[in-house]
């Protein structure tokens, strides 16, 4: 039992002094109706055989004053507060880091997990004692100080109350950084003599979550003691979620197909109703079984769709809301845009003109003059192509021709010759190099066979760090590529044509054909993609424009707009994404793109707590408190309401005239 | 409460009331000759019974036939008819003023309409008060036409005496020291007790009616909460709290106020009714005083 005065002391006073009030009052009997009768004759006669017990009498007249007094009294012990059941806090320092991840949204204990932490977090400020001081953090996969130290309850509870839930993943990692800032201040300052290092405040950790987080290596807990871990949920709480869901052109040009995958993290074998919904009309629906532990998949046939913006629904009835949608969008199909910088190349031209290119590409042929144009130098600075394919050519610098030219806003294929720069070096010249192997993995190489592909000239070359050989010879790579401040850079260490000639019979196998087809759909793939990317909500998303106004717009799933100016490398990043659904983006007004968010994380979606294990904090294992129930039962409510109680009995003893 | 333009008797009543007649378990004598047969044996035509002829007896009233049959002298005697002193005494204390119709209306009614039966039968009718002054006796009223003047006379009876019930029935009887019927108009609440004024009229050899007037808000009291009950009479001050079990005591001591006034005028040869003010004069005279055999 504790008592939380709810009153200063000057305001005691006044409080106290309404008992003897109501008992001067009753005594005063101001109360009394003075009645003219006949005769009190009788009634003085009924009342002397009365008075006979008149202690009892009296007791029983002054029922009404029993009960007032006994109503106030009830109502004082109310202000008083009296508590019970209370864990006591150790400590003066308190931090509690509060989970409002997406799994925090799961509603098996209270209105949803999250309103169940803080319910157990208000339990423990109301507990705190007037010198201590807590801090309150939320974390996501991002940690976020909501209140700094403070010894007020009512700004600890307003800033806790002002937590929402996000759709975000979970990582303690960060939260705990924050969390020891204060507590180990040595850990962030240079060297001990610095003045700035303050000093080191122990604090109580209070870990409220659901536990659905990576273990947090490499960190040492310092003044950070004790630390307690409260799970916040159900154990054995049932959840499907979709952890996946995709759309893929098919092997027929047009035909779009959906993929979705659903893990079952239950007991039990469910079977969930899945239903499709493409700009909010339903166009498809199946059934799934999903096994306990297991997940299943299914796939929509699409048809032709142009474009458009996918929703799934899965129909599962479980705790957890948030992943039980999923959200595609396909892109209205834009062509890439190619150049070609040659002096001339037939089978280059002819394989990037077939007819399955021209739906993909949109092919601008030059000659080499070109690149002293001022036209060229500006659409490769404003980054007007996909891809830039210079035929044993390179791009030369305007001003100085010394210097080397600079590179353009684009992805690279350079065919004989090296990049300008001193990124890309090469040996001496080889006749007829070997090919020894190639990288079939890479895109850029799928389905190519270069078994009986002769060169006849070429350059080994040495590739930049983190490039790709593509084809090695035994002379050194042939071809590699490698990247460049967001773009990649192919190159070709032999000629295709050259003066004339043929320089490689690999232009008539087959193989050519697939390979500028890989080239298109790899290096000269659009910015934008046919099918929307998606990310994880919290994470900021890269865009890329193709007219690269100063910003474009963005429209959320709540149909909020978002200017999002334009940033380094031409790229719009757009941070705001805590909504899971489709974005739009708008560039002058005109909806060029969409990406969605998806959740699509197992973590989150597996709500199960695991209180019997503990969570690892660098080389500490803190055990799950189960059933540490933080909460202070608060008296007051209780006595208010018996008082009410008898304050309606006192009215029915008044009104009834009943005593005893 | 005291005044009211309805008449005091309705002509309805007071057509009842004309066929009856005041019945005195007792026959008294009265000083005048009135319509009534007294124990008394006199002049009248009613024969009474017979008694031996003694010497001075008035030979006129020699039964001649007997003595041809039996050679006795025998007188016969005759009834003589007289007159019956009515007294009815009001209590006119402050207490009676309560009641709709008050208590002391109430027994000014009943006061006239026994008055007017008795006036019709040529007795000898005098209503007074307890608190009626020792030198100004009330009126003595005989004959039917001397209504009005008791109408007048019990109209201008007032509430407000403060005499006690002992002191007033004292004073009535040391000025009336005749015998007769004597009806006793009150409520009985006196803080001395009603037994005292009682014994008096016992005393007097009268033929004593206590009619005991309670209004329908004593019977039955309808209040509510905490009141202070201030006495009419004496400002006496009752607090009480109304409660259920003060209402049963109340009730329990109405009760035996009533059984004791009731076995109190048995065992002494009175006779006494409740009167409660709601019961109309009407029905009284008519049923409950006739049971009695107050009236006929």
């Amino acid at each position: 039992m504790n008592w939380n005065s709810l009153l200063s002391p000057w305001l005691w006073a006044p409080l106290l002094a309404v008992p003897p009030a109501v008992i001067m009052l009753y005594f005063l009997k101001l109360k009394r109706q003075p009645l003219e009768v006949p005769s009190t004759y009788l009634w003085l006669k009924s009342i002397e055989d009365l008075h006979v017990n008149s202690l009892w009498q009296k007791l029983r007249q002054s029922l009404l004053l029993f009960l007032q007094l006994l109503i106030l009294l009830l109502a004082i012990i109310a202000l008083l507060n009296p508590t019970w059941q209370e864990q006591k806090l150790s400590g003066n320092h308190l931090i509690f880091l509060v989970d409002n991840s997406a799994s925090m949204g799961a509603t098996d204990v209270g209105p949803n997990r999250l309103e169940e932490a803080k319910r157990q977090i208000n339990a423990l400020i109301d507990e705190m004692t007037s010198d201590s001081e807590a801090m309150i953090i939320s974390f996501s996969d991002d940690a976020q100080v909501e209140q700094n130290f403070t010894s007020s309850r009512r700004q600890l509870r307003e800033r806790l109350a002002s937590i929402q839930l996000t759709n975000r993943p979970t990582s303690l990692a960060e939260a705990l950084q924050v969390a020891s800032g204060l507590a180990n201040p040595g850990q962030a300052a240079f060297d001990s003599s610095d003045q700035l290092v303050a000093e080191p405040v122990p604090a109580a950790l209070y870990i409220f979550s659901d536990g659905r987080f990576p273990e947090v290596r490499n960190f040492a807990l310092g003044n950070l003691d004790p630390v307690k871990y409260v799970p916040i949920g159900e154990p054995d709480a049932a959840n499907i979620g979709i952890v996946s869901f995709t759309t893929q052109r098919g092997e027929k040009p047009g035909q779009l197909q959906a993929f979705a995958r659903l893990e079952n993290y239950g007991a039990t074998e469910v079977t969930v109703e899945l239903t499709l919904l493409r700009e909010g009309n339903l166009i498809d629906a199946s059934q799934l079984k999903v096994p306990p532990g297991d997940s299943a998949a299914t796939a929509f046939e699409l048809g032709e769709i142009e474009a458009g913006a996918l929703e799934l629904r899965a129909a599962t009835g479980d705790k957890l809301a948030i992943d039980d949608v999923a959200y595609a969008s396909i892109n209205p199909p834009q062509r890439s845009k190619v150049l070609l910088i040659t002096p001339g190349n037939e089978p280059l031209q002819f394989a990037l003109a077939t007819t399955r290119a021209e739906q993909l590409l949109e092919l601008t042929i030059e000659p080499v003059d070109y690149l002293k144009a001022e036209a060229y130098r500006n659409q490769a600075a404003a980054g007007a192509f996909d891809l830039v394919i210079y035929d044993r050519c390179v791009p030369v610098n305007a001003q100085d021709a010394t210097k080397p030219g600079e590179l353009p806003q684009a992805n690279t294929l350079f065919v004989g010759v090296l990049p300008p720069g001193d990124a890309w070096k090469a040996d001496a010249k080889v006749d007829i190099p070997q090919i020894i192997d190639t990288d079939r993995s890479h895109p850029l190489m799928n389905l190519i066979e270069m078994g009986n592909v002769l060169i006849y000239e070429g350059t080994p070359l040495k590739p930049p760090p983190g490039s790709t050989v593509l084809i090695d010879s035994n002379a050194g790579p042939m071809f590699a590529i490698g990247p460049r401040e967001g773009f990649e850079d192919a190159v070709l260490g032999f000629e295709i044509v050259g003066e004339g000639h043929y320089r490689t019979n690999w232009w008539f196998q087959q193989g050519f054909p697939v390979f500028a087809m890989n080239l298109v759909n790899y290096l000269g793939s659009r910015q934008v993609e046919a099918v929307a990317g998606s990310s994880t909500p919290g994470q900021p998303v890269a865009l890329r424009s193709l007219v690269k106004p100063d910003k474009i717009a963005v429209i959320t799933p709540a149909q909020k707009r978002m200017e999002v100016p334009r940033g380094r490398q031409n790229l719009y990043t757009f941070h705001d994404t805590q909504q899971l659904g489709v974005y739009r983006v708008l560039e002058a007004d005109t909806e060029t793109q969409r990406f969605v968010v998806n959740l699509f994380d197992g973590a989150e979606s597996d709500i199960r707590t695991r209180p019997d294990q503990p969570i690892k904090i660098g080389h500490t294992d803190v055990a799950g408190e189960s059933g540490w129930e933080v909460s202070r039962r608060d008296g007051w409510k209780w006595l208010l309401m018996l008082a009410l109680g008898v304050l309606l009995f006192e009215w029915y003893v008044y009104n009834r005239r009943v005593y005893l | 409460m005291s005044t009211t333009s309805v008449p005091l008797l309705s002509p309805e009543l007071l057509a009842q009331l004309e066929q009856m007649e005041l019945v005195s378990r007792k026959v008294f004598r009265g000083r005048m000759k009135g319509e009534r047969r007294s124990k008394r044996k006199g002049q009248s035509v009613e024969f009474a019974d017979f008694r031996p002829y003694v010497a001075g007896d008035d030979l006129r009233f020699i039964d001649w036939n007997l003595y041809a049959r039996l050679e006795k002298l025998f007188l016969k005697m005759f009834m003589e008819e007289e007159d019956l002193h009515v007294y009815v005494l009001i209590d006119a204390s402050m207490s009676m003023d309560f009641g709709e119709p008050s208590k002391l209306r109430y027994a000014k009614q009943l006061a006239g309409s026994l008055g007017f039966v008795g006036l019709c039968r040529a007795d000898r009718v005098k209503i007074e008060t307890l608190g009626q002054p020792l030198r100004t006796p009330g009126p003595v009223l005989r004959g039917r036409r001397n209504l009005w003047r008791m109408l007048d006379y019990l109209d201008g009876i007032e509430a407000g005496e403060t005499a006690t019930l002992s002191e007033g029935v004292k004073n009535f009887c040391l000025r009336n020291p005749g015998k007769g019927i004597v009806v006793l108009i009150s409520d009985l609440m006196d803080k001395h007790g009603y037994e005292d004024a009682l014994r008096y009229l016992v005393a007097r050899q009268m033929d004593a009616y206590v009619i005991h007037v309670l209004s329908a808000e004593e019977l039955e009291p309808d209040l509510k909460g905490d009141l202070r009950l201030v006495d009419s009479e004496d400002s006496d001050i009752a607090e009480i709290t109304i409660s259920v079990p003060l209402l049963k005591r109340y009730k329990q001591t109405l009760a035996a106020f009533i059984d004791g006034a009731r076995s109190f005028c048995m065992k002494r040869g009175m006779a006494y009714m409740l009167a409660q003010n709601q019961l109309p004069v009407e029905q009284l005279m008519g049923n409950y005083l006739r049971q009695r055999g107050l009236v006929r």
